[in-house]
């Protein structure tokens, strides 16, 4: 049945501004016309939107699904019901899954495997290298012809700075996307969480921000070296912040993502050994949450990216030090984003749309999604009066391990809309 | 003294209230006076039982607070878990409930991790008593610390501590140095650049050599053990340069008796390494009443905490 959206207010990544108007989405899930004041007629269902937002439906660059492998994290079918639940339409799976997709055979496996269970779009990507181990080329042209979205050893910096440029060298004829997940392992050791203050008196081992710091200034020499597309992964420093910025200023096909949780929370937030904090990169210091919100503003950093990494609660109950590192990330990051920042006016819904739906969906090759006549439906609407408390009924992730567990956001994603 | 809230926890120094810190510190006087009579027991605790559960080996700590729960007349089980055998955190939750099956009314823990006590804890009933977990904590130890500190100093508030040596993997230095600064003793550091965070409490002054130190003129050194296995070489060059940088010998010793300063040291000593023969023989070396000040602390810890075992 055709349904009508009446009397909401639609926001795109063009302007600040909302504008009213009703949406009808037809039988096939296309949009039949966007305009004010559509009539309902019969057999068309009504949706009424008084007060109510109509979204673009968001692109998320970094999750991971544990599918196949570690089904008892989350399945592609957990996954996608909980990136529905969030708003989000689609989505790029990494490959650190059991076993690690490193082949066309693998891609074209995890292909028809989200085909069966996802009604939206989960892009598989591919290991740099084989088995994600840093030591050899993985198969790039299988992959590529598989159509991989990006190329990324994910979680995993690779170590020696000559593979990674053979990577770049490798990728940029298959104009191949190589994602960098920037650590040094021989600075981040065991560390569990930011070094400074809090990991002293917690006692616990630390992550000095260089250990990103230098593996950032060192992936983008490679990059300007062999002029391959470089993504980096999840930022966390004021000083990543910097190095981005330098190397767009000078020209460098590098762009970036940021996570929710670095934009909200800093060490500061920390609840004694709550492991729902341990997340890799470390959460830093206030004045990096403060140079990563500036770095979304002035467009240096490119995509926010929720890195959803689902572990069970019972995992994540070890002690601190033991514990995974990840949290759940899909049906918060909207929700967040909007309570923190866009209801106090620090930014619009455009730039939300734009860092997290036109720009991701930008880096991986696809076209911005809108609410436009002849378009497939593809948006979510959502109640800025209403509130959502996030309970482990709430969520529909396997993974109920997030730190915003228990809180109440102010506004609600009342239903997500895909043909 | 007014009656302090029951606390069923010692889980680290941060979160205790001067008056409980008092209220500990003057029970473990008259335990330590039990100790020159034949009769060392007490029955506070006959019918309770302590277990003892040390996932890190230590003969010291773990012996003291068994002598400890013996004076106070409590059935004791000493638990030790080699670390080889245990898949490291995994299986903690499966521990505790384990733990928990046997209705110990006391837990003595010991765990490589940081926080583990903690989590312990909050899943049992049984009071917790952190004895050492990773970098963290060491409660009992800094109130022995401090005991000992206040015997030789009863005017104690605004005299000066400066504590030797690894202060980055020391979890004594974080306990006592944070009990130190609640009761108003100065507290200065001296040991490698390397083992020094930039993190580290904010009200420890940094000293770079021995001169600094003993012009600021502290009334007590404490020297910390040096884990020769885990640093040499990754941390200072040898044990040879960090004796000569910041180990205690006799020219140091001179400075120390023109200062009337003590000596103290968490045990066991590496003897050659942070300390020679000759400063073992210090006259103002307080290292054996730290020894026996552990074990009236740890009473007097075992007597003010409450179990809530008993509704069982």
């Amino acid at each position: 049945m055709a349904r009508l959206f009446q009397n909401g207010s639609i926001g795109s990544g063009d302007s600040p501004e909302l504008r009213k108007a009703d949406v009808l989405v037809g039988d096939d899930g296309s949009i039949e016309q966007v305009a004010e004041g559509i009539e309902a007629v019969a057999e068309v269902e009504v949706i009424d939107c008084s007060g109510c937002l109509l979204i673009p439906g968001m692109f998320d660059l970094h999750v991971h699904a544990r599918e196949p492998g570690a089904e008892h994290k989350e399945t592609l079918a957990s996954c996608a019901a909980a990136a529905l639940h969030g708003g989000v339409t689609g989505l790029v799976l990494m490959p650190d899954t059991a076993p690690p997709i490193d082949t066309g055979n693998l891609v074209k496996s995890l292909q028809d495997l989200v085909s069966e269970v996802s009604p939206i779009p989960m892009l598989a990507s591919g290991c740099l290298t084989k088995k994600r181990e840093g030591e050899e080329l993985a198969g790039f042209s299988g992959m590529a012809n598989r159509g991989v979205a990006m190329l990324t050893d994910s979680d995993r910096s690779i170590g020696c700075p000559d593979l990674l440029r053979r990577c770049m060298e490798y990728a940029r004829d298959f104009d191949l996307l190589v994602t960098s997940y920037c650590n040094t392992p021989a600075l981040t050791k065991a560390g569990a969480i930011n070094e400074g203050k809090v990991s002293y008196s917690l006692g616990l081992p630390g992550i000095p921000a260089i250990s990103q710091e230098i593996a950032i200034d060192r992936d983008i020499r490679v990059a300007q070296h062999t002029g391959a597309r470089l993504h980096v992964q999840q930022i966390s420093t004021a000083n990543a912040v910097q190095a981005i910025q330098c190397a767009k200023d000078s020209g460098t096909l590098v762009s970036c993502e940021v996570s929710p949780h670095h934009l909200l929370l800093s060490e500061q937030d920390i609840e004694g050994y709550d492991t729902s904090y341990k997340l890799d990169p470390p959460l830093r210091l206030p004045a990096d949450v403060e140079a990563l919100v500036r770095g979304l503003l002035d467009d240096t950093i490119d995509a926010i990216a929720s890195n959803h990494a689902p572990h069970t609660e019972f995992e994540k109950s070890s002690d601190f030090a033991s514990a995974p590192f990840g949290v759940s990330g899909l049906e918060t990051t909207v929700l967040a984003i909007h309570d923190s920042f866009i209801r106090n006016g620090t930014f619009g819904w455009d730039l939300l749309i734009r860092k997290y739906s036109d720009g991701p969906r930008s880096i991986v090759g696809l076209d911005p999604v809108a609410l436009r006549d002849g378009e497939s439906a593809n948006f979510f609407v959502f109640d800025p009066e209403a509130t959502t408390e996030i309970t482990r009924e709430y969520l529909q992730t396997k993974s109920p391990v997030t730190p915003f567990l228990g809180k109440t956001f102010a506004g609600a994603i009342r239903e997500t809309v895909v043909s | 003294m007014s009656e302090l809230k029951p606390r069923k926890d010692l889980l680290d120094i941060e979160s205790l209230s001067l008056e409980e810190i008092e209220y500990v510190l003057e029970n473990a006087v008259p335990f330590k006076q039990l100790f020159q009579r034949s009769v060392k027991k007490v029955p506070t605790l006959r019918g309770k039982t302590v277990l003892n559960l040390f996932y890190e080996p230590s003969t010291r700590t773990s012996s003291s607070f068994e002598v400890a729960a013996n004076r106070m007349s409590a059935d004791v089980t000493n638990f030790t878990v080699s670390s080889s055998s245990v898949v490291k955190g995994e299986s903690l939750l499966d521990t505790i409930e384990t733990l928990q099956a046997m209705r110990s009314d006391y837990i003595v823990i010991r765990h490589q991790a940081a926080g583990v006590p903690g989590i312990v804890a909050q899943h049992t009933r049984a009071s917790v008593l952190n004895a050492g977990d990773g970098y963290h904590a060491h409660p009992t130890q800094a109130l022995l610390d401090a005991m000992t500190f206040r015997e030789v100093y009863p005017d104690y508030a605004g005299r000066k501590v400066v504590i030797v040596g690894d202060i980055l993997h020391s979890r004594v230095a974080r306990s006592t140095s944070t009990l130190f600064h609640k009761l108003g003793i100065e507290v200065g550091v001296l040991g490698p650049g390397s083992l020094i965070p930039e993190g580290r409490h904010e009200f420890m002054t940094r000293f770079r050599s021995w001169d600094e130190v003993f012009d600021w003129g502290p009334d007590a050194v404490y020297l910390l053990r040096v884990q020769m296995e885990r640093q040499e070489g990754q941390f200072f060059p040898s044990i040879a340069e960090y004796h000569k940088m910041y180990g205690m010998n006799g020219a140091r010793l001179v400075r120390m008796r023109e200062l009337g300063a003590y000596l103290m040291h968490p045990g066991p000593v590496n003897r050659g390494v942070e300390i020679t023969d000759e400063a073992m023989g210090y006259e103002k070396s307080l290292i054996s009443t730290q020894v026996e000040n552990g074990i009236a602390v740890r009473m007097a810890v075992l007597h003010w905490l409450k179990p809530e075992t008993q509704q069982d």
